[in-house]
């Protein structure tokens, strides 16, 4: 029952927030682990790190709950970041060949002179690869929508911009890109290794932000085990 | 219990699915993260010229000289060259023009401006800058001088290598290149942003939350805006307009314009200093002491090009001080630029 909450729960923040940053997994080196904890860094529409942690449930669908935060370097490192919260289930495992979806709801921050800027949004990414015990490689595709924003502008922006602009909360959706591209990985013992790049392009398919590629190197580290027990005959 | 916390969190997910799902601003709607453009406020004072509505204001008594003001961009504003109402103190008929969907002038679709093709710059900025000069001429012996920085003394030099006729006198502040290969350099050596710094991730960070699509001018607009912070390697600084900024309090960058402008340069690469060998009349050149990416020799590159000049390196600003900073433009530029206009 208490699983049975968790998964109510991390749908219904998929559900209102409609839409990651999902962990790059080696699904075949997971089979009994409980723990993943994470760290990145790379491309992710600037120069940033990350770390997270995941929970993997003991279902009959693989399903990994997880949370993670990543923030772009800069002199102020407190002023813009991302966290997401979501999980991640394999869907379909032919020979070493598996596919699996992941959906997060997304909270970020920005903040130059001008403008704060927070949001609610969402990261839907599917992944299909060949998985091995010890390395990987996947195609994975996704969308990440940024569905409401709150603006509070500066009083420098006001006196200097725009007097009369307004703050608050703005719909409907303020932007969508979506992002395609490969991961690789090799995994030893409790550890993966991992690489994913791509390519992002905005929700119009025209255009691409500043940085239209994400690339990122990252590590995990697995831990805790279930108990598999076998039913016993009387 | 298993069911009351199921029950409470289906009623708090409902709470907030309800309350995300209220009608709340749009980014879409003119005015509320930008300011309303001139055919959408008729209060705005404006003229028609080549079938567009351009936002501008004049100042000074109308038969006297009249001294064109030109911003840069492509994209940017006339609000940071208004400290040049001075010279309408001093006899001049001073004005100034927001260009073709820049600033609060009237937008129009990218499609429209590629659609130009060849004869892009011509049709968008040098047709719309002969119109305003015939706007406010009123007498065919009335002396036009151009007053520029940055883009507009692009413009300004093309314009006069193509009607060097028209043009009394040439006032230039840092043209980043004339040819395109030189322009291209000049935007990469001031914009190149160091790959950690907090400065890039505010370019670029945004890009998560903000996306508009080709012809979405509200948003990309203010987008840009967003965009233009301070750009330490150029020398920028906070604008200094003294007196002179209740004259626009409202900024809009315009940037399905220079992101077109940019489309059209690349695919067709233009040569402002083209015909300008042709224009005999005296041109003032000025650059700063501040802006990293134009250093000595790069000024001397490109003001070789102007048979007739006087060239003045100005001390203590960046690319646009020696027109946006109050103090600078009072004691240093403005002496220079009525003693150029005195020799006319």
């Amino acid at each position: 029952m208490k699983k049975l909450n968790i998964i109510i729960i991390v749908i219904a923040i998929v559900f209102c927030l409609q839409k990651v940053n999902a962990q790059v997994i080696n699904w075949n080196s997971t089979d009994s682990i409980k723990h993943i904890v994470t760290a990145n860094f790379g491309l992710d529409y600037s120069v940033s790190y990350g770390i997270g942690y995941g929970y993997k449930l003991n279902t009959k669908f693989p399903l990994i709950i997880n949370a993670n935060f990543s923030m772009p370097s800069g002199e102020n490192l407190v002023d813009d970041f991302k966290t997401t919260i979501g999980g991640q289930i394999q869907l379909l495992n032919i020979s070493n060949f598996i596919g699996s979806l992941a959906i997060h709801g997304i909270y970020r921050r920005h903040e130059t002179d001008m403008v704060r800027l927070q949001n609610f949004g969402s990261d839907m990414k599917g992944t299909f690869g060949y998985y091995r015990s010890h390395w990987f490689v996947a195609a994975e595709a996704g969308f990440d929508k940024a569905i409401v924003t709150h603006f509070k502008h500066s009083q420098a922006f006001k006196d200097e911009v725009y007097a009369d602009v307004i703050d608050g909360w703005y719909e409907p959706a303020t932007g969508g890109n979506f992002h395609y591209g490969l991961q690789i990985g090799v995994s030893f013992g409790k550890h993966d290794i991992y690489f994913n790049a791509g390519k992002i392009m905005q929700q119009d398919f025209k255009t691409s932000p500043i940085i239209p590629i994400y690339a990122k190197v990252g590590y995990n580290f697995k831990f805790g085990k279930y108990v598999i027990t076998k039913p016993t005959t009387n | 219990m298993n069911a009351k916390i199921k029950l409470a969190t289906l009623l708090i997910t409902l709470s907030f699915c309800l309350s995300s799902c209220k009608k709340e601003k749009y980014i879409t709607d003119a005015g509320n993260l930008v300011p309303k453009t001139v055919d959408h406020d008729p209060s705005l004072p404006s003229i028609n010229v080549n079938g567009s509505q351009l936002h501008s204001q004049a100042f000074g008594p109308a038969d006297s000289t009249l001294i064109i003001c030109l911003h840069g961009g492509p994209g940017e504003n006339f609000q940071y060259m208004l400290n040049c109402k001075s010279l309408a103190d001093k006899g001049y008929r001073v004005v100034f023009y927001d260009q073709r969907g820049s600033g609060l002038s009237q937008r129009f679709p990218h499609e429209w401006y590629v659609n130009q093709g060849a004869n892009a710059i011509e049709k968008i900025f040098y047709d719309d800058l002969k119109g305003v000069i015939n706007h406010y001429k009123t007498q065919p012996s009335q002396k036009v001088v151009l007053l520029t920085q940055s883009w507009g003394s692009m413009l300004g030099t093309g314009y006069a290598g193509k009607y060097p006729n028209d043009i009394d006198g040439l006032i230039l502040a840092e043209p980043g290149g004339l040819k395109w290969d030189d322009v291209i350099e000049y935007v990469g050596n001031s914009r190149s942003f160091g790959l950690w710094s907090e400065i890039l991730n505010d370019v670029t960070f945004i890009d998560q939350f903000l996306t508009g699509k080709e012809n979405q001018h509200e948003i990309l607009d203010y987008k840009l805006t967003q965009l233009s912070i301070a750009n330490s390697i150029v020398g920028d600084m906070k604008l200094n307009l003294g007196s002179n900024g209740i004259y626009y309090k409202s900024v809009r960058k315009g940037a399905v314009i220079a992101s077109a402008s940019f489309e059209v340069g690349q695919k067709y690469k233009p040569d402002f200093s083209e015909g300008i060998s042709d224009f005999k009349k005296k041109v003032l050149f000025f650059y700063s002491s501040n802006n990293k990416a134009y250093p000595d020799n790069w000024a001397q590159k490109i003001f070789s090009v102007y048979p007739n000049k006087d060239v003045f390196k100005v001390q203590g600003v960046g690319h646009s001080g020696m027109i946006d900073q109050i103090d600078t433009w009072s004691n240093v530029t403005e002496p220079k630029v009525l003693e150029y206009l005195n020799n006319l």
